[in-house]
């Protein structure tokens, strides 16, 4: 009886088939799936929405949710460039989107305290009369 | 002529060199567009400068894809990014103005306080020296009426002395004098001469204190008949009251009344009592002018 296939008999074969799968994994995804750049954009977005962006900037919220729903389902295709570049502008936009929220509840606080100061000096005119 | 050909040339290069190098993408244009002007802002460069700088980093990197001819979609995308990025620079610098308002606004809340305090301060102040004021002029009204106090006394003093020269007697009825030295002779209503100093006095009191009216009351002795000592005691009254009016005191002060023998001050039995009851009495009203009768 002889042994066809005894371990370690083949090593050049080994090697090869190897170097076989490694290539097929490189040629089917010839760019990597952008794994940490959709977990970015997607906590981006979840930051805007949590911080009340749709209140304050609903038209950003609203690009980056859309671009973030179209990344994943290029993902699901595997076309990765374009599931990138989709989670890119998504995080760009839900950034903004926080940035504008913030910007505009400060502001509100501001206006507010403006407002408290102006009916102070108001009162105070009032007494001084 | 030569020198302008020269510049035109010269202008020309230069417009070729700055086309080749202005970027040919629209939207990096605009993104370019965007940045400039968030650069140009000094609010942007001062407080969002991070963020201006990562805006940057991305604008080069599509100016770079297109140098390097890579796909437009490409381009398109990093000059997105870029914009974007250019907004978030503002938002920042916005929320950061607007944060700096409100620690400002603490500092000016208290500013605003302060003036209050102040200006309650004042108030409080002029309110004190109004106080002050009203309490200066309590003072003065206070002095000026016991001057007047302190002056009427003196009048009512000046007043006692001159009824007690007039031998006035305090009743039940007001000050009543009796004219002692106004002595009648029997059966007589002839005012004596040496009563007429008397007359003389009172009539001075009365040309003083021109709200007194005066009741002259007559009276007799019991000899004679009722009758008589009735109508001779009004006879005695008159004679007084003819003689104020002789000097100076209207009628209207002066009123007569004859009691005849009724109320003697003294017995009749002697003579010398009975010239006490020949007499005239005074009744000086209130200021008013009300005299109570008998």
């Amino acid at each position: 009886m002889k042994k066809l296939y005894q371990p370690g008999s083949y090593p050049l074969q080994k090697i090869l088939i190897t170097l076989l799968a490694a290539f097929l994994v490189t040629a089917c995804a010839s760019t990597p799936p952008p794994t940490a750049q959709m977990a970015i954009a997607n906590e981006a977005l979840n930051n805007a929405n949590s911080a009340g962006s749709n209140e304050f900037a609903p038209v950003q919220l609203k690009s980056a949710t859309e671009k973030m729903e179209a990344a994943k389902a290029a993902m699901q295709k595997k076309k990765y460039d374009v599931a990138r570049q989709l989670a890119e502008q998504a995080q760009a936009d839900a950034q903004l989107a926080m940035a504008i929220t913030r910007s505009a509840k400060a502001q509100k606080a501001a206006d507010a305290l403006k407002e408290d100061s102006r009916i102070m000096r108001q009162e105070i005119d009032r007494k001084t009369k | 002529m030569k020198k302008n050909t020269s510049l035109a040339i010269a202008l020309l290069g230069f417009s070729i060199l700055a086309g080749c190098a202005a970027p040919k993408n629209a939207m990096l244009a605009d993104a370019h567009n965007s940045y400039n002007n968030a650069a140009s802002n000094p609010q942007v460069t001062t407080l969002a400068p991070l963020e201006l700088k990562d805006a940057d980093d991305t604008l080069n990197k599509a100016d770079y894809a297109l140098k390097n001819g890579e796909s437009t979609e490409n381009v398109n995308h990093l000059s997105y990014l870029a914009k974007q990025k250019v907004a978030l620079a503002q938002e920042t610098a916005k929320r950061k103005t607007a944060e700096l308002a409100v620690t400002n606004a603490a500092a000016n809340r208290n500013i605003v306080r302060l003036e209050a305090r102040t200006a309650e301060a004042d108030a409080a102040k002029q309110e004190v020296s109004s106080m002050q004021l009203t309490a200066d002029q309590q003072a003065a009204e206070l002095a000026a009426a016991s001057a007047k106090a302190e002056r009427d006394q003196e009048l009512i003093a000046q007043q006692e002395m001159q009824l007690k020269e007039l031998n006035a007697k305090k009743t039940k009825r007001g000050m009543v004098i009796t004219l002692g030295d106004v002595v009648f002779d029997t059966n007589k209503a002839q005012l004596k001469s040496s009563g007429e100093n008397s007359v003389n006095k009172l009539a001075d009191f009365l040309k003083k204190y021109p709200q007194h009216k005066v009741l002259i009351e007559g009276y007799t002795d019991s000899r004679g008949s009722n009758e008589l000592n009735q109508k001779l005691s009004e006879r005695r009254a008159n004679a007084v009251r003819q003689s104020l009016n002789n000097m100076g005191i209207s009628n209207e002060r002066i009123s007569t009344q004859g009691y005849g023998e009724a109320f003697p001050i003294a017995g009749n039995d002697t003579a010398a009592n009975r010239q006490m009851n020949r007499r005239v009495e005074i009744i000086l009203s209130d200021e008013s002018g009300n005299i109570s009768n008998r």
